[in-house]
C-alpha cells in the first residue's frame, strides 16, 4: 500500500469508516510567495490529516489560503516547510516521474472550472489520466477495456448521450460531470475538489454535488472539499475552518474552549 | 500515451499548425524544384555542349614563317588520333565566319530583336558527311579498288561519329523539339532538296539552326547568299566573295546559340567557297570513356602529333592547341556550378524561415496551452512528458511538411517543362523565355543525395526550433498554469 506502483485498474469497493487508514498526513505545512522583493508567507504551519472514506470541507474566507493548501496536498505546489506523505510516501523525497505516478494514481482533482482539455470529447477527457499513466503500447493493449469503463462511468453519470461531444457542446453540469469522471478514472484514495459547485447554478449544483458525495461514499474515498457553502459543509462529516494561513477549527478535534 | 494522441490532436485542432507545416513544405518544395533545375542545367548544358563541341577538340596553330604551316588536309591527323584505341571517332571541321542575305527582304535591324543577336552573322561549319561530291568519289574509288588499288580512306561520315549533328537532324536528342523543316535524308543532308529549281547553276545546299530559318523566314528550296572574306593564296590579300547556296533543312540542338547561328555545309564546299586557303580549322575527337580518358588524351594527342610534325608549337600560345571541351567552355560550366551552390545557401534560408514559422506557432501555442499544461500537470504528466509533447507537435509539423513538400517538388521537378508551359498558356505570359538560355526547354534533374539533405534539414530544422517553447511548457508552474483563466 505504501508504494505508489501498480494496482489492479479495478474500482476498490473499500468499506467506509471501517478500515480507516490514513491516506494523507500532513505536519508544520509553510509555504510562502514572493511578491516583489518581500516574502508573504501564506500558509504557517497547517496540520492535517486525511483517512479513507472521511469526507472533510474545508471552509474559510477567500485569501485565506484554502486553494493554497489543497494544491499543497496535490502536489501541485511544494511547501517551504513541513513533511507530507501521500499513502505513505513523502512525494517531495522521491523522483519526479514517481511523484507524477502518485498525483495520476492517488489523487483526484475537480476544479471549479472544470479544466477539461477542449480538444477532446467527452469519453478522450475521462480517458486522459489513463493516457498518461501508459506507454502508447501499453495502452493500445488495453484500449477496448479502457473505453468500455470511460463510457460506462459516463452513462452512469448520465451522459450517455454525450460521449461524443466537446466541452463545448456541454452544458456546466455536464462538464462537472466529466471532469468528476476524470477524477476517477484511476480510482485515486483522495479527492480533492475546490469548490466544485461555485460556477453552478443552485439546481446543477446540487445534482453534481450528490454525484460527487454518492460516489465519495461508495468508494470510500478520503475527501477535501473547499466551499464558501454552509449548507455543503452541513452535510461533511468534519469541517477545517482556514483563517489567515491557519486551521482555526478542526471539527474532529475540537479546541478545547 | 497522451504524447503523440494530444500533439496529433492539436495539430490539426489549431490552424496555426497548418501554416507551419505549409511554411516546410514550400520551404521543401521550392529547395528540391530549384535545385534540380540548377542540376539540370549544369548537367544539359554540358550535354549540349559537349554535343556541339565533342569531346576534345584540335584547333592547330598555322603560322605563316617557314616550319609553321601544317598539312592542308586533315586526314593525317584524323589517322593518327583514329589509331588511338580510346578514340571513339575523329573529323574534320573548317568553321569560318559568314553573313546570309537572302534576296528581296530588308536588312530589318529589328529581327535581331527576334533571334536575340544579328541574324545576318553566322557560322559556317564544313563537316564531313555523305555528299555528292563523296559519293562520286567513293564511285571512282570502287572502280580503282577493283583494280587492286588500294586508296586511303574516305571520310564519309566522320561527322556523325563525333558530334551530335545526326540527332539534331533527325529531333533524336533527348528533350529537343524535332526540328521545324527536317532534311529529308539526315545520312544525306545536303543533297539538295527535290522541289528545288535553280535559277541557273544549282547550287550547293546548306542547313541551318531552325531558329535561324524560323527568323529570316525562310523556305527549304530557297537561295540564301553567303558573303564572308577570304584570303588570296597567292598575294595573301583579304578579300571579299560571297556565293549563293540552298536551304535543305534546319537542325535542333536545343542549345539556343548553335540553333541561331549555324549554318552546316560539306566541308569541301566551304573549302571551295574560301578558295581552298584552308582546308580544315578543328579536328574533333569523340571517346569511349570521357569521364576517364579526357584529360590524359588531350594531352597524350597533343604530344603524339608534335612529335609526328602534324601540329607546330605556337610561339606565343594563349590556349593550348588541344583540349577538352571542358577546358573550352571551362568558364560558362565553372559559373553555373558555383551558381548551384550559392543557390543551395540561399534557399537554406527558407528552411530557417520555416524554423522561425514553427518557432513562432508552438511559442503561441505553449501560451495559449497554459491552462491544458496545467491540467495534464495535476493528473500526472511529467514535465519531461510535456516538453516531449510540443517537441512532438513540431515533429508532425516536420513530417508531414517535409513529405508533401517533398512530394510536390520531387512531381513539379520531373514536370517543370510541362507545368510551365500551361501555366504561361493559361495566362498568356512567358514565364520561361526560351530564347534567352542556353536551352529551349527547362531542364530538370532530381538527384536523390541533395533531395535527402534537404528532407533531413527541413525536418531538423524545426525540431530545433521547438525545442526552446517546448522546454518553457516543461518549465510552466502547474499553479500558474490553473490560475490563468
Amino acid at each position: 500500500m505504501s508504494s505508489p506502483g501498480t494496482r489492479p485498474a479495478q474500482p476498490k469497493e473499500r468499506v467506509a469508516a471501517k478500515s480507516r487508514a490514513r491516506v494523507l498526513e500532513a505536519s508544520g505545512i509553510r509555504r510562502a510567495f514572493s511578491v516583489g522583493d518581500r516574502s508573504l508567507e501564506i500558509l504557517h504551519g497547517i496540520d492535517v490529516d486525511l483517512s479513507e472514506g472521511e469526507r472533510v470541507a474545508l471552509v474559510g474566507a477567500s485569501g485565506a489560503g484554502k486553494s493554497t493548501l489543497l494544491h499543497v496536498l496535490g502536489l501541485l505546489d511544494r511547501p517551504d516547510e513541513g513533511a507530507l506523505r501521500i499513502a505513505g510516501v513523502d512525494p517531495w523525497r522521491v523522483p519526479v516521474t514517481d511523484r507524477a505516478r502518485l498525483r495520476n494514481r492517488e489523487i483526484g482533482f475537480v476544479f471549479q472550472f472544470y479544466h477539461l482539455l477542449p480538444e477532446l470529447d467527452a469519453v478522450e477527457n475521462t480517458l486522459l489520466p489513463a493516457m498518461i499513466d501508459r506507454s502508447t503500447w501499453g495502452y493500445l493493449s488495453e484500449r477496448r477495456a479502457l473505453r468500455e469503463r470511460a463510457v460506462a462511468a459516463l452513462e452512469r453519470f448520465g451522459l450517455g448521450e454525450r460521449l461524443k461531444h466537446r466541452p463545448a457542446q456541454l452544458s456546466g453540469g455536464e462538464r462537472q460531470r466529466v471532469a468528476i469522471a476524470r477524477a476517477l478514472f484511476q480510482d485515486p484514495r483522495i479527492l480533492l475538489a475546490d469548490e466544485p459547485t461555485g460556477n453552478l447554478d443552485t439546481a446543477t449544483g446540487e445534482t453534481v454535488l450528490e454525484l460527487l458525495l454518492g460516489e465519495q461514499e461508495r468508494r470510500g474515498l478520503a475527501m477535501i472539499l473547499v466551499t464558501h457553502d454552509s449548507r455543503l459543509s452541513a452535510l461533511c462529516q468534519r469541517v477545517l475552518t482556514m483563517e489567515d494561513g491557519v486551521i482555526q477549527a478542526d471539527s474532529a478535534h475540537p479546541i478545547p474552549l | 500515451m497522451y504524447r503523440s494522441f494530444l500533439s496529433w490532436r492539436y495539430l490539426f485542432a489549431r490552424r496555426t499548425n497548418l501554416i507551419g507545416v505549409m511554411g516546410i513544405l514550400v520551404g521543401v518544395f521550392a529547395l528540391i524544384l530549384i535545385l534540380s533545375i540548377m542540376t539540370g542545367f549544369l548537367a544539359e548544358s554540358r550535354r549540349v555542349v559537349r554535343g556541339s563541341l565533342s569531346d576534345v577538340l584540335i584547333v592547330p596553330y598555322q603560322g605563316d614563317g617557314p616550319g609553321t604551316t601544317i598539312a592542308a588536309d586533315p586526314g593525317a591527323i584524323l589517322s593518327t588520333v583514329r589509331a588511338d584505341p580510346r578514340v571513339a571517332g575523329a573529323t574534320g571541321q573548317l568553321v569560318w565566319g559568314g553573313m546570309i542575305t537572302v534576296e528581296g527582304k530588308k536588312l530589318d535591324p529589328a529581327m535581331s530583336s527576334k533571334l536575340g543577336q544579328n541574324p545576318l552573322v553566322v557560322q559556317l561549319v564544313g563537316v564531313d558527311v555523305a555528299s555528292v561530291y563523296r559519293l562520286a568519289w567513293s564511285q571512282v574509288r570502287a572502280i580503282v579498288a577493283a583494280v587492286g588499288i588500294r586508296l586511303p580512306q574516305l571520310d564519309f561520315q566522320d561527322e556523325y561519329s563525333a558530334t551530335d549533328l545526326l540527332p539534331a537532324l533527325t529531333g533524336a536528342l533527348p528533350r529537343v523539339d524535332d526540328p521545324r523543316a527536317k532534311v529529308k535524308n539526315p545520312l544525306f543532308p545536303f543533297a539538295r532538296p527535290e522541289r528545288y529549281r535553280p535559277r541557273g547553276r544549282p547550287k550547293a545546299a546548306v542547313v541551318l539552326g531552325d531558329q535561324l530559318f524560323d527568323g529570316l523566314e525562310l523556305r527549304v528550296g530557297q537561295e540564301i547568299q553567303i558573303g564572308t572574306i577570304v584570303q588570296d593564296p597567292v598575294t595573301g590579300k583579304w578579300e571579299l566573295s560571297n556565293r549563293e547556296f540552298v536551304v535543305a533543312g534546319t537542325f535542333r540542338s536545343g542549345e539556343n546559340e548553335s540553333d541561331q547561328s549555324l549554318v552546316y555545309l560539306d566541308r569541301r564546299e566551304l573549302a571551295d567557297f574560301l578558295g581552298g586557303f584552308r582546308q580544315y580549322t578543328h579536328v574533333l575527337l569523340r571517346l569511349h570513356d570521357y569521364e576517364r580518358d579526357g584529360r590524359v588524351v588531350a594531352a597524350e594527342v597533343y604530344e603524339t602529333l608534335l612529335e609526328r610534325g602534324l601540329l607546330v608549337e605556337n610561339p606565343s600560345p594563349r590556349f593550348p592547341q588541344v583540349r577538352t571541351w571542358e577546358q573550352f567552355r571551362g568558364n560558362t560550366l565553372g559559373a553555373i556550378k558555383n551558381e548551384r551552390v550559392l543557390m543551395a545557401i540561399m534557399l537554406s534560408l527558407v528552411l530557417l524561415v520555416a524554423g522561425f514559422t514553427i518557432f513562432a506557432i508552438l511559442s503561441m501555442m505553449v501560451t495559449e496551452k497554459r491552462r491544458d499544461i496545467g491540467v495534464l500537470l495535476a493528473l500526472g504528466a511529467t514535465p519531461r512528458g510535456l516538453l516531449d509533447l510540443f517537441l512532438m507537435v513540431a515533429f508532425w509539423d516536420a513530417l508531414l511538411g517535409t513529405i508533401f513538400g517533398t512530394l510536390l517538388g520531387v512531381w513539379a521537378a520531373l514536370e517543370i517543362d510541362n507545368i510551365e508551359r500551361s501555366l504561361s498558356s493559361a495566362f498568356g505570359v512567358q514565364i520561361f523565355d526560351r530564347s534567352v538560355y542556353l536551352f529551349d526547354y527547362i531542364p530538370a534533374i532530381v538527384e536523390p543525395i541533395p533531395v535527402a539533405m534537404i528532407v533531413a534539414g527541413a525536418f531538423l530544422c524545426p525540431l530545433l526550433f521547438s525545442t526552446y517553447p517546448a522546454w518553457r511548457a516543461a518549465r510552466l508552474d502547474p499553479l500558474e498554469a490553473l490560475r490563468y483563466e
